[in-house]
């Protein structure tokens, strides 16, 4: 039971890290990127692939993921960024396809469907991460950091202008900024966060397939941000938290049908987010009340 | 008012210069010359080819053909940026404030121009930048809003906000973009006053405006465009005393 409630609290720190960063360039730079599954998955299998053949410590795997993801991104931001926001919306589309098909298809490197199994335990300064609570603390002591960095990015100057390209890049760029190197430093950095989740995921589950690295996964991302209140810091995290929490919570509902709960789930899931547009349009943490936002 | 005639080397030099769009001429041959330290106002119908011409000499279009000097040194295949960098600031007509931003931060944003995660100068020039942006806001008089939403402002608080970004900037050359249009009297009196005091910091303004009496009582020079072309340049009571051009101005087609 208590390991029930541990495993889903590290996917909720993992899904945390994921939406944070994600929003990181959603909610203030406008950026929409559908790839964010695709670089998790990337860093997933960069870790498992370390662990397996190099070193199962995450000071190895985390850095050289985040590496990975951040130069990786650079293929997607490069061509896209410097024209306007929806090629960058379909850019990042493609590489998830592509990223799925590497996933699924590079059976020498990633173990095709089957995916890589028997990912050694972590370690994090020579100690096993064995236990369940070890494992959870470093998640959580991981997500805490995301935070803390995108916080402090947010409140300095880059933040700054990632806001006012965000909400108009041709007078961001009259006043003397460069929107192309900001968002492409920008999704560089908020990758790179992604890969620190994906290793994460690889030793939590010790093995990694790319089923959980779908465009599904990146649109469930983007849901968790959108429910918590984008250009929030706290938002996101509080939608990773409603997200893993509501399936769990219903199967505590004694009197639903077993039979139904997925349909169920997917209904409860449906209306929430309706009702959430409705009258929290900018999030549960969203600043703008709806009046605010409905008066332009 | 500044005597028109006995002039240094202009700030801003367009020679010849033409922009079609299709078969539309939005610049046709266009010569026009800002002199140091004035206010040159663009006039005209709607159409005819004003904000175009701030949009060339920015780089946010570029010429067909002709030549765009700052200084004497040629602005073509500038952009935005590059253009912001030597010293062009720019204010649009549908404002372009960055809305969900505090008054303060649109402020502060715009001297922030480094794209890396910090700017130049450490803490000390952190503090100036933001010590010379609450002054700015307490000059156009928007220190009670500072950290309202731009989106939240009335009109006339946006116009001053839009101002305001362009007097903290150390732009030598403002092109402003009907910054007077729906400004009661007494803002519009505030808003002169405020312009005007730059001028004999050696910034030189180029502006468009469509009230005429706004037009007459802040220019010290005017050119009058229709379809792209610049039908006369030069002392505004001799342009807005043209008995041609005010036919052409209130509707009538040459």
């Amino acid at each position: 039971m208590q390991g029930y409630i541990l495993n889903l609290l590290i996917l909720v720190s993992i899904s945390g890290i994921l939406a944070a960063s994600l929003n990181f360039i959603i909610g203030y730079a406008g950026i929409y990127s559908m790839a964010h599954a695709a670089f998790f998955g990337v860093a997933a299998y960069a870790g498992a692939l370390i662990a397996l053949h190099l070193s199962p410590s995450l000071l190895v795997a985390i850095p050289v993921a985040m590496a990975l993801c951040a130069a990786l991104s650079l293929v997607i931001s490069l061509p896209s960024l410097r024209v306007r926001g929806e090629y960058f919306v379909v850019a990042s589309l493609g590489l998830q396809m592509i990223a799925f098909t590497v996933f699924s298809e590079w059976k020498d490197v990633t173990g095709g469907i089957g995916g890589l199994t028997g990912v050694p335990i972590a370690t994090l300064f020579g100690f096993q991460l064995r236990t369940l609570e070890s494992m959870f603390a470093v998640s959580l002591s991981c997500l805490a950091l995301t935070a803390f960095v995108i916080y402090a990015l947010v409140h300095t100057s880059f933040g700054r202008s990632l806001k006012a390209i965000r909400d108009n890049e041709v007078a961001a760029a009259s006043f003397g900024k460069n929107p192309i190197v900001i968002k492409t430093i920008a999704v560089a950095i908020s990758t790179a966060f992604c890969g620190v989740a994906g290793v994460l995921y690889a030793f939590h589950i010790s093995f990694v397939n790319p089923e959980s690295f779908t465009v599904d996964q990146s649109v469930f991302i983007m849901s968790m941000i959108i429910i918590g209140g984008t250009g929030t810091v706290l938002g996101p995290i509080l939608g990773a938290l409603i997200i893993h929490l509501l399936p769990a919570g219903l199967t505590y509902l004694t009197f639903l049908p077993a039979r139904d709960l997925a349909s169920l789930q997917q209904i409860i899931y449906g209306a929430a987010m309706v009702l959430l547009m409705i009258y929290r349009p900018s999030g549960l943490i969203g600043r703008a009340n709806v009046k605010d936002t409905w008066s332009r | 008012m500044k005597v028109w005639g006995k002039m240094t080397a202009p700030v801003l030099s367009l020679k010849g210069v033409n922009k079609r769009f299709g078969g539309v001429v939005a610049a046709d041959d266009v010569d026009l010359d800002l002199p140091p330290g004035m206010i040159t106002t663009l006039v005209g119908p709607n159409g005819a080819g004003k904000t175009t011409l701030f949009n060339l000499i920015t780089g946010n279009l570029r010429p067909d053909s002709g030549a765009i000097t700052l200084r004497g040194e040629s602005l073509l295949g500038t952009d935005p940026r590059k253009s912001a960098l030597r010293g062009i600031a720019r204010s649009f007509q549908d404002l372009r404030l960055f809305e969900q931003m505090t008054v303060f931060e649109n402020v502060l944003a715009v001297m922030e121009r480094s794209a890396l995660p910090w700017q130049p100068g450490g803490r000390a020039a952190a503090r100036a930048r933001r010590d010379k942006a609450d002054a700015v806001l307490a000059q156009v008089g928007l220190t009670g809003w500072r950290n309202a939403r731009a989106i939240d402002l009335g009109y006339a608080e946006q116009k001053f906000l839009s101002l305001a970004r362009i007097l903290v900037t150390d732009a030598s050359l403002w092109l402003l973009d009907e910054p007077a249009s729906g400004l009661d009297p007494a803002s519009y009196d505030r808003f002169v006053t405020l312009v005007r005091g730059r001028l004999s910091e050696g910034v030189t303004i180029c502006l468009i405006e469509h009230n005429l009496d706004i037009v007459q009582g802040i220019s010290d020079r005017i050119a009058f465009l229709d379809q792209g072309a610049v039908l006369a340049a030069g002392e505004p009571r001799a342009i807005l005393n043209d008995p041609k051009l005010a036919a052409i101005y209130f509707g009538e087609r040459r």
